[in-house]
């Protein structure tokens, strides 16, 4: 852990930015069809449930990490395998949203360049700033979050003047009843973005004013959950939904359609400034969690160090996790559903907390 | 001072990097293309027929409207294949330059490939292409191959594709036979369960051959000509009818596409002689289902100005007014009628009543759904409420006629 502290309203930030992620740029729960929006709102509200739990454990150890606290809870080898296992998965998300940025910009404006060249340009910039630590990362996501919400509040307006919203795109509601939605709900949004925010445990021992840690969690899940629902509602209107569901980036085809005026028009790379942005923060903080995480696990004395190694390894874990970008989707949609975020995300901490809860009341008796 | 000199070669070898000249594409290697046209070839393959920009000839503002040596504002290309995409690379065998679709406003169908073979085949490579856009136009040539009209050079616009784009969104906006449907919107219905498709007809008038020809342009009234000309409508991508005059302004009008038209009205005994012209429309669709017989109600709201008067009227009598509001209505009711009986006897529902079943009523749809063009949409009853509205007169009251009228008494 470096010597660094973070404000409240940073964190917030953060978080909002790295829910934004590359979850803005998919279909998100569009499964669910034209309740895609539902299916956020109530993925939005349970995750609420875990996050209480991610903030409870972080209320026993406020001053350490997930791994750290972790060798706590579980005891030595148990803790640091489960750690490692933690920093692994950071390290795979991060190159699943390294990968899905370079797939959107190769699939739609560079069709000629090398995957590869593509990931490594964002990849340096990364390193670099993970190089800087948490702080330079917070800073700059202030900056850029405001450009973030100028563009989408523009995007926003355009969208609404250009006459495209049909809201009876979203009827009927509930065609099929609940079920498909708490499906949809239980087995993606609830997942992903939402208690991705796992990676924020993290990070909380940063924060200046522990007191304010569950209410920043809860409103920024909140913003970005609302925003989340706000983009799909735009996207299912404006494209209908089998176009949205066929659309490999459906908000880039929400933004093609605008046209104000005969000359506000073609605003794509609009879209891609957002995007580029929030992925950065998204890997940023994935990449900066491992590199903390490990630093902490291995006794690394200085953890900027290890920014090269594990940039590289995430880099070229990009290129080679998926051969085409269906097999990229498939894995992140239905793999790593089962085979990480649930246990991960949904099992372990809440027993991590169960473990914590009988340790912490048995030593206060003693 | 060894470490700043490294990082100064550094900096240096980045600048080549961050010119981003990975794959440029130089403006003077772009073949831009206008307008795209497809057609079925004899032996079953698609044959497409590019209008490229010529960049020279569209800009010099001055010697504008053609002069005697000067060449064409575009360059048409053409070639075939077993696919869109395999025809677009092909075409590059003649063109000098890359094709570059980005600009690609309008998309125009043959009549023979969208009464043969329907148009659902061609909406994937226009959807997927990262540089396509689906905002493009598309109409279908009347009684012609999609080529002919492409090739056909206009006056005023001197680009023949935004000829067609204009043309048709200003006889959307003045008089409403016509309707510009982009490649997404056709894309929807197409993908809507029992629900037509329409798409604007655009027609040749006059000799092919002659249309293509720059001295066509130099005359005051060319000979050959392109013009908006029905609405095209498609049961599951085919072709099978045209709508034209009253049946097609009135598929528009339910549409809730209109944005302005003029309807006649009798007057007296004679026919057509109050011309009003509507300002604000509104068409609103409901359903219900009774017993498992869907039931729809059409209400449409119209406001608008009297636009001329052949009689001698005195409209400063509000009751005059009243009675000219209400024969607008029924002049509006009897069009709308008119378009749905058509598109009940085509048995195809391009007014989109089957969606708004559908979404007022999901359940009780799903029964419907697979029958609904062929069994439930011809015999349906609906309910036409019109609601007409005049505001002004333009800026005189009573009529000229009616001036004159009183001074010969």
């Amino acid at each position: 852990m470096e010597k660094a502290k973070i404000s409240a309203s940073q964190l917030f930030i953060l978080m909002v930015l790295f829910e934004l992620g590359s979850a803005l740029l998919v279909p998100l729960a569009i499964d669910a069809n034209q309740d895609a929006w539902l299916a956020i709102l109530l993925g939005m509200v349970f995750s609420f449930v875990l996050l209480l739990v991610y903030h409870r454990l972080y209320l026993y150890y406020p001053d350490l990490l997930l791994t750290e606290y972790m060798q706590k809870i579980l005891g030595k080898v148990m803790g640091t395998v489960l750690a490692f296992v933690y920093i692994l998965y950071f390290m795979y998300d991060a190159s699943r949203v390294l990968r899905d940025f370079g797939e959107m910009l190769l699939a739609f404006a560079y069709p000629d360049t090398p995957l590869f060249i593509a990931n490594a340009l964002l990849m340096l910039v990364i390193i670099y700033t993970i190089r800087k630590g948490i702080e330079v990362i917070a800073r700059s996501g202030e900056l850029l979050f405001i450009f973030m919400y100028v563009l989408a509040v523009a995007g926003f307006i355009l969208i609404v003047s250009s006459g495209l919203i049909e809201i009876k795109n979203l009827q009927p509601i509930l065609e099929e009843g609940l079920f498909p939605v708490l499906k949809v709900v239980f087995t993606q949004t609830l997942y992903f973005p939402f208690t991705e925010v796992i990676v924020f445990t993290m990070i909380l021992p940063y924060l200046n004013n522990p007191k304010k840690a569950k209410v920043t969690m809860l409103c920024a899940t909140g913003l970005s959950g609302i925003n989340l629902i706000i983009t799909m509602l735009i996207n299912v209107c404006v494209l209908g939904v089998s176009l949205t569901a066929r659309s490999q980036f459906p908000l880039l085809s929400t933004v093609q359609t605008i046209q104000v005026a005969d000359f506000l028009e073609r605003l794509d790379v609009f879209f891609m400034l957002a995007l580029v942005i929030s992925i950065f923060f998204k890997i940023c903080l994935l990449f900066y969690v491992a590199v903390v995480g490990t630093a902490n696990l291995f006794k690394v004395k200085s953890p900027s160090r290890l920014s090269y190694p594990l940039g590289l390894i995430i880099l070229f874990l990009s290129i080679t996790i998926a051969s085409n970008v269906q097999e990229h989707i498939h894995e992140g949609l239905k793999v790593a559903m089962v085979a990480l975020h649930i246990p991960l995300l949904v099992i372990i901490p809440p027993l991590l907390l169960l473990v914590a809860f009988f340790k912490n009341r048995k030593e206060q008796r003693e | 001072m060894k470490r700043k000199g490294a990082f100064l070669l550094l900096m240096m070898t980045m600048m080549f990097l961050l010119t981003s000249c990975w794959s440029k594409k130089e403006l003077t290697d772009l073949a831009i293309v206008a307008a795209m046209g497809i057609d079925r070839t004899g032996d079953g393959r698609y044959h497409i027929t590019l209008q490229i920009i010529n960049p020279g000839n569209v800009a010099g503002g001055l010697q504008g409207g053609g002069g005697g040596t000067q060449s064409p504002p575009v360059t048409i290309y053409s070639a075939s294949g077993d696919n869109l995409v395999e025809a677009s690379r092909r075409a590059s065998r003649s063109i000098s330059r890359r094709l570059y679709y980005a600009h690609t406003n309008l998309v125009v169908v043959g009549e023979k490939l969208a009464r043969e073979e329907g148009i659902n085949t061609l909406m994937d490579a226009f959807d997927r292409d990262p540089e396509f856009r689906t905002t493009a136009t598309m109409v279908i040539a009347k009684h012609s191959t999609a080529a002919d009209l492409v090739k056909t050079l206009t006056p005023v616009d001197k680009i023949p594709a935004n000829k067609v784009l204009k043309t048709l969104e200003f006889t959307q906006r003045k008089w409403g036979e016509n309707v510009k449907t982009s490649l997404q919107e056709v894309m929807q219905s197409l993908e809507s369960p029992g629900r037509g498709t329409v798409v604007s007809g655009f027609r040749l008038v006059g000799n092919p051959q002659q249309a293509q020809r720059l001295d066509n342009l130099q005359e005051s009234a060319p000979e050959a000509t392109i013009q908006a000309s029905g609405i095209a409508v498609l049961k599951q991508g085919k072709l099978v009818d045209w709508l034209y005059g009253k049946p097609a302004r009135g598929t528009v009008w339910l549409l809730d596409k209109i944005q302005g038209t003029d309807i006649n009205i009798n007057w007296e005994g004679k026919k057509e002689v109050i011309a009003y012209q509507t300002v604000r429309q509104k068409t609103s669709v409901s359903a219900q289902v009774k017993n498992g017989q869907p039931h729809i109600s059409v209400h449409a709201r119209v406001e608008g100005d009297i636009a001329e008067m052949e009689v001698p009227v005195d409209i400063t009598d509000p009751k005059v007014i009243t009675k000219i509001e209400q024969s607008v209505r029924k002049e509006i009711k009897k069009e709308l009628k008119a378009s749905i009986e058509r598109a009940q006897k085509n048995k195809t529902d391009i007014l989109g009543f089957g969606e708004v079943v559908h979404r007022s009523r999901p359940n009780q749809f799903k029964k419907l759904k697979s029958e609904w063009n062929d069994v439930y949409f011809p015999k349906l009853n609906v309910d036409i409420t019109v609601e007409a509205y005049v505001r002004r007169a333009g800026l005189r009251n009573k009529s000229f006629l009616s001036g004159i009228k009183e001074k010969q008494k």
